[in-house]
């Protein structure tokens, strides 16, 4: 069946209300190119694409009756397997980055970070952004290998925040607006040092600082 | 102007999770925890692939499903992270394959490669991309339509335009953009 435009808005308005679209067989790629385009553009709409409350709290008991399931089963045998060895560099700083942060570390150890903690240990100086580029005060996004961060220039002097949250390790957005990084996941906001607002009963830790330094002009991240 | 667009205003107290745990737990109740930390990541990765909720919800479950009972207990949170965007990545390819029956194969990405846990902003800066390629007429559709949630009849009004005329022009900005997209990848 060739596809229309009547057939097409059928399946954008399912998307638009979240409703599952209908089941339609496609006569060709850009059909079905089309689709994925129109998923895409659905999810780049404000609010979109977050998970509800109910589906979260779901999710938590059942990821726990799975755990559960499996531990009861024979263990295969651990080996590296071609992919664990093709990411072991990239392995190696997101596990450290995700130690430093307090999220997701398989062996518990309570961090709290200090300002002034190394994020990177064996990576190297990367430039990412000129100095001149950087407005005064207001945080600039940059991603540099594994590292993702904010730049803030005050003044000749940059400092450098890492963006990952430190609730469950969504990336931040920094709002003008209100002056504070935002997690568009559950909501935890910090102020522009890196300090966590209230919100949760635990406090969050605070916003790893990153080693930033510049050179000929050029502010330059350590990452990896 | 996209600071508004993930503002915390639209995230309300009443939608905070609570953290599972401050400090994370032992054994397999820290197995699940790892896990459970990922889930809205992985929602977010395929809401931006699949653009409705209730697929969204199905293909996540599946996903942890499938995930944990093919991996070994003694997993790293590295090796768990790329092995849920890998499982994810096969599991959206078998849902087009299935959903639209043909066509669907091939993965747009390389499955080697976790990408990064910042699917929302990543997919609000691959839509400006994408955007900007396309003639002025399709991106204005496609803006009204998606981003701003314009129904047909209203885009009709705001582009003086049949509301026939609106469906046909989304039809050609969206197999435009879908090609568009394809080069691009």
């Amino acid at each position: 069946m060739n596809d229309d435009p009547e057939q097409l808005d059928r399946h954008v308005d399912d998307l638009l209300h979240d409703r599952k679209p209908e089941r339609t067989p496609l006569s060709d790629e850009d059909a079905l190119r089309a689709r994925q385009t129109a998923a895409m553009l659905r999810a780049a709409k404000p609010g979109a694409g977050l998970p509800s409350k109910e589906f979260l709290e779901r999710m938590q008991g059942s990821i726990g009756g799975w755990v559960g399931e499996q531990s009861a089963r024979p263990q295969p045998a651990a080996r590296p397997s071609r992919r664990s060895l093709l990411l072991t560099g990239a392995a190696g700083i997101a596990a450290g980055v995700a130690a430093a942060v307090g999220v997701e570390r398989l062996v518990p150890k309570p961090v709290e970070p200090g300002p002034t903690q190394a994020l990177v240990e064996k990576g190297a100086w990367k430039p990412v952004k000129a100095l001149a580029d950087l407005p005064q005060g207001t945080p600039v996004a940059f991603r540099s290998g594994a590292i993702e961060g904010f730049l803030i220039r005050q003044g000749d002097e940059v400092k450098g925040l890492s963006a990952v949250c430190t609730h469950m390790g969504c990336i931040l957005n920094f709002s003008k607006f209100r002056n504070q990084f935002e997690c568009p996941c559950h909501g935890a906001t910090f102020e522009i040092t890196g300090r966590p607002t209230d919100q949760y009963d635990t406090p969050l830790p605070r916003l790893p600082l990153l080693q930033v330094r510049i050179e000929r002009g050029q502010v330059e991240v350590y990452s990896v | 102007m996209r600071e508004g667009k993930t503002s915390g205003a639209a995230v309300s107290r009443a939608n905070l999770v609570s953290l599972p745990h401050a400090d994370p737990p032992h054994g397999q109740d820290h197995l699940t925890w790892a896990y459970q930390t990922h889930v809205t990541a992985i929602y977010q990765y395929i809401y931006s692939r699949v653009g409705n909720r209730p697929d969204a919800e199905d293909l996540t479950a599946q996903v942890f499903m499938k995930a944990i009972s093919g991996m070994r207990n003694d997993v790293s949170v590295p090796e768990l992270r790329s092995w849920l965007y890998r499982v994810a990545q096969t599991t959206l390819a078998d849902h087009w394959r299935e959903y639209y029956a043909e066509g669907a194969g091939e993965l747009d990405e390389d499955v080697t490669r976790p990408p990064a846990p910042r699917e929302n902003p990543e997919a609000v800066h691959r839509v400006d991309a994408l955007l900007a390629t396309l003639p002025e007429s399709y991106r204005r559709v496609l803006e009204l339509r998606f981003l701003r949630g314009y129904s047909v009849r209203e885009t009709a009004q705001e582009l003086s335009l049949s509301e026939a005329n609106v469906k046909v022009l989304q039809f050609r900005a969206l197999n435009r953009a879908g090609r568009e997209r394809g080069r691009m990848s």
